[in-house]
């Protein structure tokens, strides 16, 4: 029998609600000392990534979220039978008791924050010009043409991105005085400002959701995204080594949860 | 209760364009397709002389913007930087590859590049 795994939470006991998995199967809790691990039945294997497998995944995690605090597990993370899950939960009890602590009562959040790069590079440029314009003239080789062209790209491109900083910072200062961690990516594409990731104390959420509001007036010429509350997908983390086996043993256990994912929460949302 | 997760932006298909872009050119598993084999090692070879080009310039850049290289080192790293990305442009159109397709995910610690 193949337990499909959808998170970790901080309860032995049954869950109530009657919640419905991947393929409609039953949600249930499989207890380990103090904490849980929620599964579903599943026979065949799981046939690829579809839309609709993804979100009936989030809607379990989301759904147990409301009760417990769920360390939610990647999409498609499959264990062959409950002792090889007994034998997992034992393997990572610590770690899964020191993260279940560290997030409880606390909620994701993601920002996004689009710019008008085209707009912001091209004052750049101007700004630059102002500052010189009788160098390049007098360079007639190809080399020092080649270098030339660079050397201006070069310090476009450090005063964008010191700009990225500049206005990052800014954000995260205000976003920062409500969470308790974050994860903050800058220029993922030259659009897409900041992607970031927030875990808030569910008393901060209000705060939160004003201090994106805050940012949001005070620039009109950037584009917002505001996701959540998520469960801590990006704030899991586990240590590498589990005090409770050797290494053959855990390289053993690895080998049975199937797919290429272990427990650690989605990277993105 | 539910968690009544929202998802709030007034510019949904610009963010999924963006989303689209950024994840383009992070494959998350190596494409071992026989048929496309020698285009997935190509990119892989082709990232990492490009990761190497890119640090040299970036070295040459701060070299230039400190002053210390004199005209005669310039012109002959210009010439050998040009040379190089000439053939690397070659190399990426003989094996169909962008520069978006350059790039390699290194999990927790980001982007090659």
């Amino acid at each position: 029998m193949k337990l499909y795994l959808y998170g970790i939470i901080d309860s032995s006991d049954q869950i109530t609600e009657s919640i419905y998995g991947l393929e409609g199967s039953s949600v249930y809790n499989i207890p380990f000392c103090d904490i849980g691990a929620v599964v579903s039945e599943i026979s065949p294997p799981i046939q690829g990534v579809t839309e609709g497998a993804v979100l009936e995944h989030g809607a379990v995690v989301e759904k147990l979220m409301a009760d417990f605090t769920v360390l939610p597990v990647r999409f498609q993370t499959v264990i062959e039978g409950r002792d090889n899950l007994l034998l997992m939960m034992q393997s990572y009890y610590k770690d899964f008791k020191d993260n279940l602590a560290r997030l409880h009562n606390k909620l994701e959040f993601g920002i996004k924050v689009i710019w008008p790069a085209e707009k912001i590079k091209e004052n750049i440029i101007k700004t630059l010009k102002k500052g010189k314009q009788k160098d390049s003239e007098s360079n007639s080789s190809q080399g020092r043409k080649f270098m030339t062209e660079k050397f201006e790209k070069y310090k476009i491109d450090k005063e964008f991105q010191a700009k990225a900083d500049k206005f990052i910072k800014v954000m995260d200062t205000f976003f920062s005085k409500f969470a308790t961690e974050k994860k903050l990516r800058k220029l993922k594409t030259e659009h897409l400002l900041l992607d970031a990731v927030y875990l808030v104390e569910k008393s901060q959420e209000s705060n939160f959701r004003e201090a994106f509001e805050h940012i949001k007036s005070a620039r009109s010429d950037f584009k917002y995204l505001f996701s959540g509350p998520w469960p801590a997908y990006n704030f899991v983390v586990l240590s590498k080594q589990s005090a409770l086996l050797t290494d053959s043993q855990q390289t053993d256990l690895l080998d049975k949860v199937t797919q290429d994912q272990m427990l650690v929460g989605a990277d993105s949302i | 209760m539910i968690a009544n997760t929202i998802v709030e932006t007034e510019s949904p298909e610009e963010f999924i364009e963006e989303i689209e872009k950024a994840q383009d050119c992070l494959p998350k598993k190596i494409d071992a397709n026989p048929k496309t084999v020698e285009k997935g090692l190509a990119k892989l070879v082709l990232t990492l002389i490009e990761l190497i080009r890119k640090l040299l310039e970036k070295q040459a850049m701060r070299r230039v913007e400190a002053g210390s290289l004199s005209d005669e080192e310039i012109e002959n790293v210009g010439e050998t930087l040009m040379k190089l990305e000439n053939k690397m442009d070659e190399l990426k159109e003989i094996f169909d590859l962008k520069d978006e397709e350059l790039n390699l995910n290194l999990g927790p610690l980001g982007d090659l590049m």
